[in-house]
């Protein structure tokens, strides 16, 4: 051990004290670095045309690109169903978690515990492509479900490829996410604090709502922050789920690049998807803000 | 019985798997009272609280709030104010907003919150304080912001479950007179849980003791200090030696008892029944009441007298607490308070002295 520490301070001198700390940020600020280049090369991108008779890029820079993401109908209709679908997505997710989350840390039963866990757990072994497919096993025009209305003499049912399969496989993407973002904030609020509550006089309902909820605000916040970036910049659920019809930004964007060729129009894509979640994330910051906290402010 | 007791258990119990957390447990508690449960953790004292406030429901038995029986009525529905151990005041709120919430809770007239809260924070002496967030008050001020939030709507029932366990010694003190105050001055009766021998003492009228769930004694302090009912008890509160020995012989609530070699005589209030000859039995002594001498002459109001080695001298500020060998009771250790500091007489580790106490304060008890 003495041998190892002779040989780091040799590399590494105590003395040189200031900038160690800031040493060990390196690699760290390599990556974000890299990062931030990467985001130059595509805004520089962004700002170019391709030409379509001699697949070249333009040498000016224009703002046509943008332009023709925010008039083109399909992609209005594209940005415009990504926003939704994640503020469904995160509305649903928030509120199938919380209780989900609360029993996992309330109950007394090890049993019921454990088992929530594992379930929460399990399907990320599994991975999102997996999963998606999966989907498409259970719902499916020939799938278990069909087959299992088929048995009541329903007719098969066309569950896939649409908009509410989407946000049903995001949902369920998103949600152990959430429930891991809140345990913590949940597990923080001492159970002796209901106890107070109820003692107070408050029924189960108003504990949650004037006192656990608002308790847990940093947590939901965080759990909603990033369900919200996560499902808005989805690639995966869409794809398969929504079988090219239900195309999020990242579909169109994957289009462009890869399809299209056009990186400059994909790159511009790219930018405002980013320009969209920091908005949205700027306006979640300011809400929450301005609102003051239960109580106070119901003031009947 | 013609006064219905504020609080009244009748045989009470509550049992987790094997262990019997509260077993039949009897008490009444008359309006006004201040009542404190005093035993060791593990002894089912704040099951019993929790089992009044109604966070937990009894096997068997009936609680009694004004006569009434509360089996049937959740802990929101109960009129009880709770101060609890950890405090549980609402982090995410100011003080006035915490003392405001239970008025919100139970429907008071919207118009007299404010005025409320402000005569009860006046009254725990927070004048002023109440826009600040809890995590800007010191640990006495939140203390008084949890008494003021759990008496504001004026509950029949105060409970306190050892909020002054995690103060430091003179913040505690200062607590339990200030506890005192406020219960004299709103008449609220009040039960208080605490291992603090100390402070059951300091504060209540009425003290009960408990051990593995069940009630050891049921009196006033001064009784529960003079005349404990048992050994538990006597030992539990105050400092008390212990010895074992066996009967030899009764009249009146004079007992002998003979403990290795040496007949002693002491007072039991055991029944008659249960004392008879060879009965084993244990006698209790309070530190403070054995006396200490240089010379076998100096004091001849002691009945029992003995001479013993000083083993340990804890010198404690107000008293010196010493600790004897006496090698008549085969070498048990006594331990001694010791109040006089008006002539300094102090004793070194080592040092041959005498000991002495009277019959009267050696309490013998009989044991099963």
């Amino acid at each position: 051990m003495d041998i190892l520490e002779a040989a780091f301070s040799k590399i590494w001198p105590k003395k040189g004290g200031f900038w160690g700390p800031y040493l060990m940020l390196s690699p760290a600020i390599l990556l974000v670095g890299l990062l931030v280049l990467g985001l130059a090369y595509i805004g520089d991108t962004s700002l170019r045309t391709l030409d379509t008779s001699t697949f070249l890029f333009s040498e000016e820079w224009s703002l046509a690109n943008y332009e023709r993401a925010l008039t083109e109908p399909f992609i209005r209709s594209v940005i415009w169903r990504s926003i939704l679908g994640a503020t469904i997505v995160t509305m649903t997710t928030l509120l199938l978690a919380f209780p989900y989350t609360y029993i996992m840390v309330r109950t007394r039963s090890a049993f019921l515990r454990k088992f929530l866990l594992i379930a929460l757990f399990l399907p990320f072994f599994i991975g999102q492509v997996v999963r998606a497919y999966g989907w498409l096993i259970i719902l499916g025009k020939q799938g278990i479900v069909n087959d299992i209305l088929g048995l009541i003499g329903i007719e098969p049912l066309r569950m896939l490829f649409n908009y509410p399969s989407v946000l049903f496989g995001l949902v369920q993407y998103m949600f152990p996410f959430a429930v891991l973002m809140l345990a913590p904030a949940l597990t923080a609020i001492p159970e002796e604090i209901e106890a107070a509550a109820e003692s107070l006089g408050a029924s189960w309902q108003e504990t949650m709502l004037y006192v656990i909820l608002p308790m847990a605000k940093s947590g939901l916040i965080g759990a909603g922050l990033v369900v919200l970036t996560l499902s808005l910049t989805d690639f995966a659920m869409p794809a398969i789920l929504g079988g090219g019809t239900q195309d999020f930004v990242a579909n169109a964007i994957y289009d462009q690049f890869f399809r299209t060729s056009d990186q400059g129009f994909g790159s511009s894509l790219a930018v405002l998807l980013i320009a969209i979640g920091s908005l949205l994330v700027w306006i979640i910051f300011m809400l929450v803000g301005a609102g003051t906290l239960a109580l106070g402010a119901k003031d009947k | 019985m013609n006064k219905v007791s504020a609080v009244s258990a009748s045989n009470v119990c509550l049992q987790f798997g094997d262990v019997h957390a509260v077993k039949n447990v009897c008490f009444e508690l008359e309006e006004g009272r201040f009542l404190t449960v005093l035993g060791p953790s593990g002894s089912g004292k704040t099951t019993l609280l929790r089992l009044i406030a109604g966070f937990q429901q009894p096997d068997q038995g009936e609680i009694f709030i004004k006569g009434q029986t509360v089996r049937e009525l959740a802990p929101n529905k109960r009129s009880i104010g709770m101060v609890f151990q950890r405090l549980a005041l609402f982090p995410h709120m100011t003080a006035a907003e915490n003392v405001a919430f239970p008025l919100k809770m139970r429907r008071f007239n919207a118009r007299t919150i404010s005025d409320r809260v402000k005569e009860y924070l006046h009254l725990v002496r927070l004048e002023g304080l109440g826009s600040r967030k809890i995590n800007e008050l010191s640990g006495g001020q939140q203390q008084r912001v949890a008494i003021a939030r759990a008496l504001v709507f004026e509950p029949d029932l105060l409970l306190l479950d050892e909020p002054l366990a995690a103060l430091d010694r003179k913040l505690r003190e200062e607590m339990q007179l200030e506890f005192r105050r406020i219960q004299k001055e709103l008449g609220v009766t009040t039960i208080n849980v605490t291992h603090d021998q100390r402070e059951a003492l300091v504060v209540s009228d009425q003290i009960i003791v408990m051990n593995y769930g069940e009630i050891q004694q049921n009196a006033t302090p001064l009784e529960v200090y003079r005349s404990p009912s048992n050994p538990f008890v006597a030992n539990f509160v105050g400092v008390t030696n212990l010895f074992h020995g066996m009967l030899e012989s009764l009249k009146g609530q004079q007992v002998a008892i003979r403990i290795s070699q040496q007949t002693l005589l002491g007072t039991s209030k055991s029944e008659n029944s249960a004392l008879t000859q060879g009965v084993s039995v244990q006698a209790a002594i309070r530190a403070e009441q054995i006396r200490l001498f240089r010379g076998k002459s100096e004091n001849r109001e002691c009945e029992a007298y003995f001479e013993g080695r000083v083993t340990d001298v804890i010198f404690e500020g107000e008293r010196i607490l010493y600790e004897l060998s006496v090698a008549a009771l085969s070498d048990a250790p006594i331990r001694i308070i010791h109040h006089d500091q008006q002539d300094f007489s102090t004793f070194e580790v080592g040092e041959m002295v005498f000991v002495g106490w009277q019959s009267r304060d050696m309490h013998v008890f009989v044991v099963d």
